[in-house]
């Protein structure tokens, strides 16, 4: 039955093919990006969290043993 | 160099923060109420309002929604302001935020006992609560992009992507499930019946899980585990590849709920694959998580933040491993149904939610304070009780849901069912849901002891309102990269508005793929002519199985299995759900499916079942729901009901609503209660009961004399 179901929609199958197309172009786009990266900008992300621009402030104050 | 001072805001922090303890305590005590009916039914005290069926959505939304929702503002607004170098966008918007979203709560923690339910599961509130719902989380939306424009910090660090694609999804999740027609105030069908309604009913439920308990966490996870290592993340670049491969692909997963039911086989397909490959970016996450840890794994020991947040990854690894599996069809086949999936629910809630906002909370309260941690020795305590909580938790529930799929599905020798009687498979895993409560109460009790510690450390110290800091105003300047030359990428980032039109992109892509064939299928389900609208007297009583929850406990979607044939009947078809507003398959058998349960028994059997299933099924573990027998029926809102139903589709003639309806009402009503009469049962017609049993019987009736589906054109 589920079989019915699908061959009555029309070209049903072009939205499999479309899938695994904008799968593929998305993921190696994701991956040459990534690695195209610049060296000290990744290290400045990285640094991000840890600063918070709040070192002046209550940052001095943390407790250590936590 | 130009500096600005500014502060940030710590009081929204806090109140959320308060927030998340406080609902988190309500959300798990309602849970442990629904887990002691499970073996003892009189826990509800006969009363309709904790009753079983009405609570199990008000734990669901409580933890999910109001626990883990303010944890996720708490989070985002503590590390949102620190990331922007900016205060909050507009701090009436933070508070409009706070008291609309607690206000939210509390309407459901009203409406939700008083049965006041869509069944649509985690979307249960009905429509002014959708719509209220709609209007904060604009808020909150409005709040987070204002704050990202007006930052001082020139790049968006990963988090703040994740906290993006998480308002911006559910708010597209959100609307596009809660298409309903109002019947009344607190009344409303679904625009979508049968197969739509699931796929998009599942779509939304799945993602959910997706864009409200995962996205905006393991954006905290990327902020809060490097601040509290005090170490950078392992891997930006891995977790740019997270991100996108995160978002891009669980939206298409949803169908893995559906898989074997009557939803067409290329969706299932679909949402299974899909789940397969979600392990990928799933796995780069946590591991990332727990690789930013090497070389500080003695912190980790003495460390309590830490400790929870080691376990929080972890149980996002196994929970991200383990439904991709639960996903694959022959897995599905078994786990489907059966507690199981309770075990895989809560090992994503109690481990990776639960933990990770206690490390989170442990982490703020002495910070807001300016103080240090009352006592590292009761969160150590904390974190081991909560551990045994859920291992005390989890592992029955998973030995009960693999005992219910195998005995479900043993044939004899001679080929017939090995325990043809439901109840049998409930009886024996029931000393596994005495064993689950304990681990429940255990992971409550660590709660409890996070709360008296929090309590005592604000009490110790001072609460900071504002946090003064000092940063360089960004400065307008071209996308150009380092050495001139233009970085696509940091053009990107650099223009949240364009960054975040792309994650919606890529969120939608899988929506459309999904839900496009979905409307062409509303043309093309096969309809079966035996199939008709359901009789005002049924509509009722479909209302009042809708309002006691009844399918968080009975599914009504009979497999494709041997198995199942032979214990329910012919299996569901899609043809047979052309008239469901909304669609009532459920997802957990606690109870036997009804999809064919018409005509199994008699009316009186019915009546007496209800009143105490023990008279009927000694053993069972249904509540009894003896107001039933008294409550009068709501005939008063049957042409609203009648009419909004007609509007979505289902073909009651004009006017019928305005007499017709009510006298066909009245017959049938009549008919059941001479039926009860030959059953030595004597009913009055205008009980809820009556409509109830109406209901029942008709289940599954409809193709039972022809069976031929014929293709409608």
């Amino acid at each position: 039955m589920e079989q019915k179901v699908i061959c009555g929609i029309e070209g049903v199958g072009i939205y499999g093919v479309i899938s695994i197309v904008i799968f593929f172009v998305f993921f190696t786009g994701a991956f040459l990006w990534v690695i195209s990266l610049k060296k000290n900008y990744v290290q400045h992300m990285e640094e991000l969290p840890l600063d918070g621009g709040e070192k002046n402030s209550t940052d001095k104050n943390q407790p250590t043993n936590l | 160099m130009n500096v600005e001072t500014f502060k940030y805001d710590n009081r929204i922090v806090r109140a959320f923060a308060i927030a998340t303890v406080v609902w988190g305590i309500v959300g798990m005590l309602v849970g442990l109420l629904a887990a002691v009916q499970l073996f003892f039914p009189d826990a509800n005290l006969n009363l309709q309002f904790i009753t079983f069926g009405r609570i199990r959505p008000l734990h669901t939304n409580a933890v999910i929604f109001a626990f883990v929702g303010n944890g996720m503002f708490m989070g985002i607004y503590y590390s949102l302001q620190r990331l922007c170098k900016a205060r909050l966008f507009s701090d009436f918007i933070s508070w409009f935020h706070f008291w609309g979203w607690q206000s939210i709560i509390v309407a459901a923690a009203i409406t939700l006992p008083m049965g006041f339910t869509t069944s649509k599961e985690y979307a249960e509130l009905e429509w002014p609560i959708k719509i209220a719902i709609a209007v904060v989380w604009v808020a909150f939306t409005v709040n987070l992009i204002g704050t990202i424009l007006k930052r001082r910090e020139k790049h968006m660090y990963v988090a703040i992507w994740f906290y993006l694609a998480t308002a911006l999804t559910v708010a597209v999740l959100h609307v596009t499930n809660s298409m309903t027609m109002p019947a009344g105030w607190f009344k409303s069908y679904s625009m979508y019946a049968g197969v739509q309604d699931a796929l998009v009913q599942w779509w939304y439920g799945h993602n959910a899980v997706a864009f409200f308990l995962t996205t905006p966490y393991l954006g905290l996870m990327y902020y809060f585990l490097p601040k509290a290592a005090n170490r950078p993340i392992f891997s930006y670049r891995l977790s740019i590849i997270h991100f996108w491969g995160l978002i891009f692909i669980y939206i298409w997963a949803g169908p893995h709920h559906l898989l074997y039911t009557a939803l067409p086989d290329w969706a299932q397909s679909l949402g299974m694959v899909f789940s397969l490959m979600l392990i990928a970016p799933s796995w780069g996450g946590m591991l990332n998580g727990l690789l930013t840890l090497r070389g500080a794994w003695d912190k980790v020991r003495q460390d309590p933040v830490l400790k929870f947040m080691v376990v929080a990854v972890t149980a996002y690894g196994m929970a991200t491993l383990e439904g991709p599996v639960m996903a694959i069809k022959t897995v599905n086949s078994l786990s489907h149904y059966t507690d199981w999936t309770i075990a895989h629910a809560h090992s994503g809630a109690l481990g990776w939610n639960g933990f990770l906002t206690f490390s989170m909370l442990y982490f703020l309260f002495p910070r807001l304070y300016k103080t240090q941690l009352w006592s590292t020795k009761l969160a150590n305590y904390h974190f081991w009780i909560g551990l045994l909580g859920i291992m005390f938790y989890i592992i029955p529930i998973y030995v009960a849901g693999i005992t219910e799929g195998l005995m479900w599905k043993q044939f004899n020798k001679d080929g017939f069912l090995q325990y043809p009687n439901f109840l049998e498979t409930i009886v024996q895993v029931v000393p596994m849901f005495r064993l689950r409560a304990i681990g429940g109460t255990l992971y409550i009790i660590g709660v409890f002891m996070m709360a008296y510690n929090l309590y005592r450390t604000a009490k110790a110290g001072e609460f900071e309102p504002d946090t003064e800091v000092q940063a360089a105003p960004l400065e307008k300047t071209s996308s150009a990269g380092a050495h001139g030359k233009l970085s696509w990428h940091r053009m990107l980032e650099g223009k949240p508005i364009f960054f975040t039109m792309l994650a919606v992109v890529a969120i939608l892509i899988g929506g459309i793929v999904e839900i496009i064939p979905m409307y062409l299928v509303r043309e093309n389900v096969p309809t079966i002519t035996s199939v008709h609208p359901f009789t005002p007297l049924e509509v009722l009583g479909r209302d009042i199985y809708i309002r006691e929850g009844c399918l968080g406990c009975h599914s009504q979607m009979i497999r494709p299995f041997r198995s199942e044939t032979e214990r329910y009947g012919e299996y569901s078809k899609a043809g047979e759900f052309v008239y469901d507003h909304p669609f009532l398959w459920g997802s957990e058998r606690k109870g036997p499916d009804l999809a064919r349960e018409g005509g199994k028994y008699p009316d009186a059997w019915h009546y007496n079942h209800m009143d105490d299933p023990r008279a009927t099924s000694p053993g069972s573990i249904m509540p009894r729901y003896p107001w039933l027998l008294t409550q009068k029926m709501e005939v008063d809102s049957l042409p609203w009901r009648l009419s909004a139903l007609r509007r979505v589709g289902v073909p009651y003639p004009a006017g019928y609503e305005n007499g017709p309806a009510q006298k066909d009402l009245q017959a049938q009503a009549e008919k059941i209660v001479a039926n009860l009469k030959l059953g030595s049962v004597n009913a009055e017609p205008d009980k809820d009961i009556v409509a109830l049993i109406a209901y029942l019987q008709r289940l599954g009736t409809d193709i039972k004399n022809a069976p031929v589906a014929t293709v409608a054109k």
